[in-house]
């Protein structure tokens, strides 16, 4: 389905310059790979269309500029956000009694089983492991906000 | 002493609960796994006895080696995903 979608953002795109470029040898040629790597995403019954449409260099589209693919950067702000959103989901946590200096055991009234299971969910969250030793001495969410911070280098 | 059986136990749980999630499939044993583990350990969680404790914990090292085979079994004899996967 993403490839449908991209297919209708080319076709858009190209079909204004479509008028300008002539047919010419040197277009078709160059024209060709293209089409050649966009076979795979169509299917069967649309072997047509995109040849055709594809007739002038989709690279006039948008500056040229390199794009690579990364996640957003972490700020304090996004771990903590992200770090309540995964509390607030757990459910044997109140959402209105969440803070970021409540204690787990004191406050929230979890005890080490749970504790356990909400630090595994923080590592699924953010991707990379915590040992055990660490992982049992982060009782608040701020404790385990500054834990990634200092894991993953972000400061203010 | 307390605290070594404490730790043992916590870290038990904690690979328990990480092979279990390694199940290839969503119906055959991974929802099954991780909620048999959680329950188990909550209902003993209240135990004292020191001898009873530790046959559980030894029970559970063996459980823990049964999921990790169970887990490489499943990796080999993959299905197709279904919708809920």
């Amino acid at each position: 389905m993403a490839a449908r979608v991209l297919q209708q953002c080319v076709r858009t795109l190209a079909r204004p310059s479509l008028r300008l470029s002539s047919g010419n040898a040197a277009v078709r040629a160059a024209v060709a790979p293209s089409a050649a790597v966009h076979r795979p995403l169509t299917f069967a019954a649309d072997t047509r269309g995109p040849r055709l449409l594809l007739r002038s260099r989709v690279p006039s589209v948008g500056v040229l500029c390199r794009q690579y693919g990364d996640l957003p950067p972490l700020t304090l702000e996004t771990i903590k956000d992200r770090v309540l959103y995964v509390l607030k989901l757990y459910d044997k946590i109140n959402p209105e009694k969440l803070q970021t200096t409540s204690h787990f055991m004191k406050d929230l009234g979890l005890d080490s089983l749970d504790q356990v299971e909400i630090i595994m969910a923080m590592e699924d969250e953010f991707g990379f492991e915590i040992p055990d030793g660490e992982a049992e001495k982060l009782m608040s969410p701020e404790e385990i906000v500054q834990y990634i911070a200092d894991k993953k280098d972000v400061y203010e | 002493m307390a605290a070594a059986v404490r730790s043992q136990v916590i870290s038990l749980y904690r690979m328990m609960l990480t092979e279990s999630k390694k199940f290839p499939s969503y119906n055959y044993s991974r929802t099954y796994a991780l909620r048999r583990v959680r329950d188990a350990f909550r209902a003993n969680g209240a135990l004292e006895d020191p001898r009873a404790v530790e046959r559980l914990v030894v029970e559970g090292q063996q459980t823990l080696a049964l999921i990790k085979r169970q887990v490489s079994i499943g990796r080999m004899y993959a299905t197709q995903k279904s919708v809920v996967d």
